[in-house]
């Protein structure tokens, strides 16, 4: 029965032979893709603040790196699995084909609970996880990056163990420094413009002006705000923005019919992008409890809040005039209905290269780091425009070329991408 | 104009009241000066004592001693004139004389103030005490030439006592007698008869005991002496008899603190002076027997703070006679009072005193600070009413609850309107005159408060003041401030209060204590930088790691007021001062989450309290908050990051309060913990303390027993119960309180859940949770899963769901049951923490493979599930996910989980609803009741009857009435609303009507729950309209009607007949 349980890494890998099967790919390929081709499980021994000795459980997969060195996450988790990591790492290689990335995929990570740790023993864990694997990792073969549970007061500490054990200054080694401390510029603002550059490239092919466009967004979280933000200098107008309601626990959508100021909104908004509504009434919004903002009049929705907010319940009351949808959250769209979606001929763009801004700026602080030269904010935007418009028109003609969505087709794209480097390199 | 004469008044009385204090200490320099004679003694102290009066410019003093008088520059007496006796050993030696050369106004005692004949009085006896310390010396010097030839030293001084102090002679020598008769020497005892007037003349006894000996008796007895001695000098050594005589000598000095203390009609002046008189006494070396000081503590104790036996068993370790001198200058109180300062002064001055006195580690007693404070005495609040004519309003506390609701905002006003006593209006001046213009607070310190058991925690009022103005102003600020507390001795929340803990028929009398504030000018804001609570206990622990007495801090920056109670709205930071590393909190998401986002702060430009956004303050005035570095981290692109000490922007970026500065670079976390434990040893109990920190020094606002909310004590566990009335038990981190009357269970079956097969279908298990949480009846239903509730990142470990999919539930259980080889870890509520304890949601960890426990399995395998009923869409989870109606399986029973940490234990039990239990309970004489718990509902359904019959069917197009929840299973509490379900057939007009027809009753309604419970609600009525074809479809909240579980009762509804 346990082994009928649900597993991320078998839907990884039925994905994965979905995709296999399309591309027609030999088997040496398949078998080389289905599984990492290296996995690192070691023990972390820790001197406890009460002076106790535990051991810990420390990973590192590393999925594929035919396409450059690997790159991903290293989360903290109480009761990890390996096949939870397998999967991740190989999505992570998917991840950086997409924005088309000279880098692999990879994932690690140690059982623990910070909840239960103290910030000594979190060092100690980090600094024991680089010392037990340090070969095995750098700048050139594999870069970590915070994730579940981990932030850049782990990711310093780490690099500080791998500096001391190597004893050079490479802090190309790791990702998500903070600025001034190998970080780049622009991070922040990454994603939330990343899907609108993706916005603006949808709305080329529809030849329509972006200044001629209405748009409605759920949650006004970082992404959201920094999309809003590009977005308006687009020329568009906001008719509707949601967001979570801490004191009422509910979904509250604020809505003006000339258009919502970002501005004013953030002075009104707490550090996760609740937004007061008394004091946004008093400004002159319609605040209205619950999804009012899927069911605006408008061109564009961008759900960049949380998963599977377009649903069942609410497929039917997305307008008629919606003409894109842009995913700026991770699976924001439950798959049962996307078919609809697509029938309804809306434009919807994947979460895979919605919201892959984030993931191309951290490739960009890496290479800033290994030449140890940053670049100023606009530099880090031009580049971020031109690498992720290129990601999207190759998907958008691969998409109407093979006559599939275009979630469809990153996921295969970022397939054949990875397939075609090993085949070069001679591996399959 | 009336204050500023009065004021004026004050200024020079205080004026006065230094130079006379200034005068004192130049006469004490000089007699500490051994090498004076008592010549050169007087010849300079006529010089000084003009200082100390009105008028030193007429002022000239004449001392006259040992036939000679001594003056400065040569006067003639005038009629205004003061004048002390000097007395040594009860016999006139000399006097001092003031006059006045020329006429002044009246005042006290002819032209001279009450303060300058005490002044005057307290230098002749001091005076005497020297003239008297210097003969005994010439004595002793005198003595010691001859001493060999010569009898013994003490013969010496018995023979100057026989011609000085005679009394004394005769007491020393009863007092030597009974040494020796204790001693057991025969010879003693035979004279113990003779010696004693009383046993001599018992038959005279009853007649003349009341006067003193007379002299000749006394001339009898002081031969007598002799004898005693005689028989001692053969059965002690000499130096025993010299250290005896001297001690009991010394003794007697302190003889008239005894007589004070022992009259119980002494007042609390009168025990002032005596303490004052002690407190010079010691300074020239008066010593107590070790019993003595004990008695003189206790009796202190008992009379200025406390007359609790185990605060005084504490108190008389720690806090020494000379301690309650400077104590007694900071009391206000009416003449001829027996009041005391209270619970809450006691508490602050005891711990203040085991800090200085019993502590080894000196350095933390200097670290440590303790606000200025000034005290009212307990009386003050009798005097203040009878001042009035406000006694009636004692009667308050037996009127009806409502009525006295009704009637409190008229008490505040009668006590606003009145003016308090001069006595202690002067007092109040002068505190302010001491305490300065920094904001004060004013908080009442009962006699009832804090005692073993009953904690009047925020039952009474503590009032903060700007104290900002004139010094009018001031005081207009202050007596308001004290009357409004005063007056909530009358609240109707205290009085309900004690009539539950039966402690109504006492006297309420109310201490006050006036404390400075602790804190800072931050713009135009006063704050502490940081403020908050602490506690010897954890009962909130959040990690497995934690031990229940690594203890639990509350802080917040601001004042403390957001620590001390619960907040709905924010969150104080939690720090275990035991394992201060291991944080509520670990990711920045958590930590910007749950961290402080507004704080309480003093304005001092409107004089008010107020609460503020923290970001705010910071924008503005960053730089100027002491100490805000160790209280927030920037965050800046998901790095948190401690500010800089200098030159640090705080208008940038945003800042969190993490207090992550002060637990890794200060040393006031550890202070805390070691005050924690101190007063823990000597209160030989958990205690609790307020504290306070300016930016320099931490500061002890309060400090009791540990306290419990009325919803967190340790709850008594039944332990005549049945096994198979228990539904589980739990021995591991268990916290405390009771959760009663459940009616449902949710139980996530952890062997199926892990069985899932797809991702889609295990979250779909959070979502069915969420929407359990919406439909089962409010706080009556707990939550058990496997492992991680809220579990990030692996969905597997623990349904994934959020605060808000779960906030109705009274508690939330977790279950580590063994899979496969390993048991797996807890979360401890960790993602939600924060909010399940300022929501007062349970949290219980249970481990059924653990032997000792009980996990009664089956009863969840086997009771019916009522999922595919309520939520009939999501039926195929059936085998996941059980809802159990517990009446239902237990013939109408409810469970009820009783929880002590102390044991500690808990024990979830299946028993009758609580209004049966209560009279079961009583009869059987257990302390446990629940009162009048059957009033929230009765009241209630009977208007909810009221409405559904006054509803004009026709007009508002309603065809049925249903009531369901709290009130229709007569479970509902104060804050408990009306469910109703409105089954409507009508037109959108009709049902505005229909809405604005029952907000009126809303309103009227709520007001009505308001004089019952002091509980104020926006909305009490929750109506929810349902249609035909909700009813046909079954959706919304149709499902209740003719449900099988807590199903939705109808109400008669009008008949309306209608004409033919």
């Amino acid at each position: 029965m346990a082994n009928s349980a649900y597993n991320p890494y078998t839907i990884a890998q039925e994905q994965f032979d979905k995709a296999a099967d399309i591309l027609n790919l030999d088997k040496a390929s398949r078998d080389l893709l289905r599984t990492p081709m290296k996995e690192f499980h070691f023990s972390i021994p820790v001197r406890m603040d009460d002076g106790i000795r535990r051991i810990f459980k420390g990973f590192r997969i590393m999925h594929n790196d035919a396409r450059g060195p690997a790159k991903g996450g290293i989360r903290f988790h109480p009761h990890e699995t390996v096949d939870t990591m397998r999967a991740l790492s190989m999505l992570m290689s998917w991840k950086t084909a997409v924005a088309d990335l000279p880098l692999g995929g990879g994932k690690g990570g140690v059982i623990c609970d910070p909840h239960d740790l103290s910030l000594n023993e979190q060092e100690q864990i980090c600094r024991g996880w680089v010392r037990q694997n340090f070969k095995n990792i750098g700048a050139n073969i594999d870069v970590p990056a915070p994730e579940l549970m981990t932030n850049a007061q782990h990711m310093l500490w780490m690099l500080d163990e791998y500096e001391t054990i190597t004893g050079e200054r490479q802090p190309g080694f790791i990702t998500g420094k903070p600025v001034g401390m190998g970080g780049s510029l622009g991070r922040k603002e990454a994603t939330g413009y990343g899907v609108m550059l993706c916005v603006r490239e949808a709305l080329k092919e529809l030849n329509i002006k972006p200044s001629n466009t209405t748009a409605s967004f759920q949650g006004f979280g970082n992404v959201a705000q920094n999309a809003i933000e590009l977005y308006t200098k687009m020329g568009g107008k906001i008719l509707c923005v949601s967001s979570w309601n801490q004191q009422d626990m509910e979904e509250i959508s604020f809505c003006k019919e000339d258009g919502i100021d970002l501005l004013e909104l953030k002075k009104i908004a707490d550090p996760f992008g609740g937004i007061d509504k008394i004091k946004a009434k008093d400004l002159g919004y319609q605040v209205i409890a619950g999804n009012e903002w899927i069911k605006k009049n408008v061109d564009i929705l961008v759900p960049a809040a949380v998963e599977n907010q377009i649903n069942e319940d609410n497929i039917e009351l997305i307008s008629e005039k919606v003409k894109i949808i842009a995913e700026g959250a991770n699976s924001p769209t439950n798959p049962k209905v996307e078919p609809r979606i697509h029938t309804k001929d809306i434009k919807l763009i994947p979460d895979l290269l919605a919201n892959s801004g984030g993931a191309i700026c951290s490739y960009f602080e890496q290479v800033q780091s290994n030449m140890n030269y940053y670049w100023d904010k606009n530099e880090v935007f031009g580049k971020l425009d031109q690498k992720i418009t290129a990601a999207y028109i190759s998907i958008s003609e691969f998409a109407k070329k093979n006559k599939m969505n275009m979630r469809e087709a990153a996921y295969i794209i970022a397939v054949d991408r990875v397939a075609v480097a090993c085949r070069e390199r001679g591996w399959v | 104009m009336e204050n500023k004469e009065s004021l004026g008044q004050l200024i020079r009385s205080l004026r006065e009241r230094a130079k006379e204090i200034k005068c004192l200490y130049q006469v004490q320099e000089l007699l500490n000066n051994q090498s004076l004679s008592s010549e050169e003694l007087c010849n300079k102290i006529v010089k000084i004592i003009p200082q100390g009066f009105q008028y030193p410019d007429v002022c000239k003093v004449k001392i006259i001693f040992n036939n000679k008088q001594f003056f400065y520059k040569k006067f003639s007496e005038t009629k205004w004139e003061l004048n002390s006796k000097i007395i040594v050993r009860n016999e006139i030696v000399g006097q001092i004389k003031v006059f006045y050369t020329e006429e002044r106004p009246n005042e006290d005692e002819g032209a001279f103030l009450k303060d300058e004949r005490k002044l005057l009085d307290s230098i002749s006896d001091q005076l005497g005490m020297q003239i008297l310390h210097k003969q005994l010396k010439s004595v002793f010097e005198e003595g010691q030439l001859k001493v060999k030839e010569m009898k013994s030293e003490w013969w010496i001084i018995l023979d100057l006592l026989k011609r000085t102090d005679p009394r004394l002679l005769v007491n020393i020598a009863q007092k030597m007698l009974n040494y020796l008769c204790l001693s057991g020497i025969a010879e003693a005892e035979k004279f113990l008869d003779e010696f004693n007037p009383s046993f001599k003349k018992k038959t005279e006894l009853f007649k003349d005991n009341n006067f003193p000996m007379s002299v000749v008796e006394t001339y009898d007895i002081l031969n007598k002496s002799t004898f005693v001695f005689d028989i001692a000098s053969r059965h002690i050594s000499e130096g025993d008899i010299l250290d005896s005589i001297q001690k009991w000598i010394k003794e007697d000095r302190s003889g008239f603190m005894v007589n004070m203390l022992e009259n119980t009609s002494s007042s609390l002046s009168d025990i002032s002076n005596a303490i004052e008189r002690y407190h010079h006494l010691s300074t020239q070396g008066l010593e107590l027997s070790k019993p003595r000081a004990k008695s003189f503590r206790v009796a202190l104790t008992r009379r200025i703070l406390t007359d609790q036996p185990g605060f005084i068993e504490i108190a008389k370790e720690h806090i020494r006679v000379d301690d309650f001198n400077n104590l007694m200058k900071t009391i206000i109180h009416p003449s001829g009072s027996h009041g005391k300062v209270g619970g809450k002064s006691s508490g602050l001055f005891l711990a203040q005193h085991i800090l200085k006195n019993s502590v080894e580690d000196k350095e933390i007693a200097k670290r440590v600070k303790f606000p200025k404070s000034w005290y009212i005495a307990s009386d003050g609040l009798l005097e203040f009413m009878n001042y009035n004519s406000l006694e009636d309003i004692v009667e308050q506390k037996y009127k009806d609850i409502s009525q006295v609701r009704q009637e409190y905002p008229y008490v505040i006003h009668v006590f606003k309107n009145s003016s308090f006593p001069p006595d202690i209006v002067k007092g109040l001046s002068l505190a302010l005159e001491d305490l300065g213009d920094d904001p004060l607070i004013v908080r009442s310190s009962s006699l009832l408060e804090d005692r073993l058991g009953t904690s009047f925690a925020g039952k009474y009022k503590s009032l903060f003041i700007a104290n900002q103005g004139t010094k009018e102003e001031r005081l207009e600020q202050l007596t308001d401030a004290v009357t409004e507390v005063y007056a909530s001795t009358f609240g109707p929340d205290p009085i309900e209060y004690r009539d539950e803990h039966s402690l109504l028929d006492y006297l309420e009398e109310m201490g006050i204590i006036i404390q400075q504030v602790v804190g800072n000018k931050v713009g135009h804001y006063f704050l502490p930088s940081f403020a908050g609570v602490a506690f010897s206990n954890n009962e909130y622990r959040w990690s497995p790691r934690l031990e229940r007495d690594d203890g639990l801090i509350r802080v917040v920056p601001g004042l403390g007021t957001r620590a001390v109670d619960r907040i709905s709205d924010d969150y104080p930071s939690m720090i275990s001062p035991g394992k201060p590393d291991l944080r509520v909190n670990s990711t920045i998401e958590e930590k910007i989450k749950d961290s402080p986002k507004k704080l309480d702060v003093i304005n001092l430009k409107t004089r008010k309290f107020e609460t503020i956004e923290l970001r705010e303050l910071l924008e503005k005035h960053g730089n100027e908050y002491p100490f805000i570095h160790n209280i927030v981290s920037e965050l800046e692109d998901r790095y948190l990051r401690i500010p800089r000490l200098i030159g640090h922007d705080y208008k940038k970026n945003l800042h969190i309060v993490t207090f992550e500065g002060l637990t890794t670079k200060t040393a006031v976390i550890s202070d805390i913990r070691e005050l924690l434990n101190i007063f823990k040893e000597k209160y030989n109990s958990p205690i609790d303390i307020e504290f306070a920190h300016d930016g320099k020094d931490l500061y002890i606002l309060q400090c009791r027993p540990q306290s419990f909310n009325e919803d967190n004590h340790p709850v008594e566990i039944p332990d005549n119960t049945l096994d198979k009335d228990i539904l589980f038990s739990a021995d591991k981190h268990i916290s405390n309180g009771l959760v009663s009357d459940i009616t449902h269970i949710v139980y996530v079956d952890p062997a199926a859940y892990s069985e899932i097969e797809s991702h889609e279908d295990l979250m779909t298990v959070g979502k069915v949770v969420g929407k359990l949480n919406k439909i089962l009846p409010k706080r009556q239903f707990i939550l058990l899963g496997p492992g991680r509730w809220g579990s990030r990142g692996d969905i597997k470990l623990g349904v994934n769901i959020t605060y808000s999919d779960i906030n109705n539930t009274s508690m939330l259980i977790e279950i580590a049951k063994k899979m496969d080889e390993y048991v797996p870890d807890l979360s401890f509520g960790t993602h939600f923490f924060q909010d399940l304890v300022e929501a007062n949601i349970k949290y219980l960890p249970l481990y059924p493979d653990d032997g000792k426990s009980i996990f009664n399995e089956k009863y969840f395998m086997r009771s019916k599930n009522h999922l595919s009923e309520i939520l009939p869409d999501y039926a195929y989870l059936e085998n996941v996910i059980k809802v159990i109606d517990i009446s239902e399986t237990t013939n109408g029973n409810n469970l009820h989980i009783f929880m002590n940490s102390e044991i500690p234990k808990a024990v979830a039990v299946f028993l009758e609803p609580t209004g049966n239990i209560s009279l079961k309970r009583k009869k059987a004489g257990s302390e446990y009741k629940r009162i009048k718990s059957d009033l929230h509902w009765k009241w209630r359904l009977s208007y909810a009857q009221e409405i559904a019959l006054a509803i004009d069917t026709e007009r508002f197009g309603v065809k049925a009435f249903y009531i369901f929840g709290s009130v229709k299973n007569a479970t509902a509490v104060p804050s408990s609303d009306i469910d109703i379900i409105i089954h409507f057939s009508g037109s959108e007009e009709q049902k505005n009507d229909l809405s604005n027809w029952l907000d009126g009753w809303d309103q009227c309604l709520s007001r009505v729950n308001y004089f019952n419970t002091g509980h104020k609600m926006g909305k009490i009525l929750d109506v929810h309209f349902i249609t035909d074809k909700d009813i046909a479809k079954k959706t919304s909240y149709a499902l209740k009607i003719g449900a099988l579980t807590d199903a939705a009762r109808p109400l008669q509804l009008r008949t309306v007949i209608k004409e033919a």
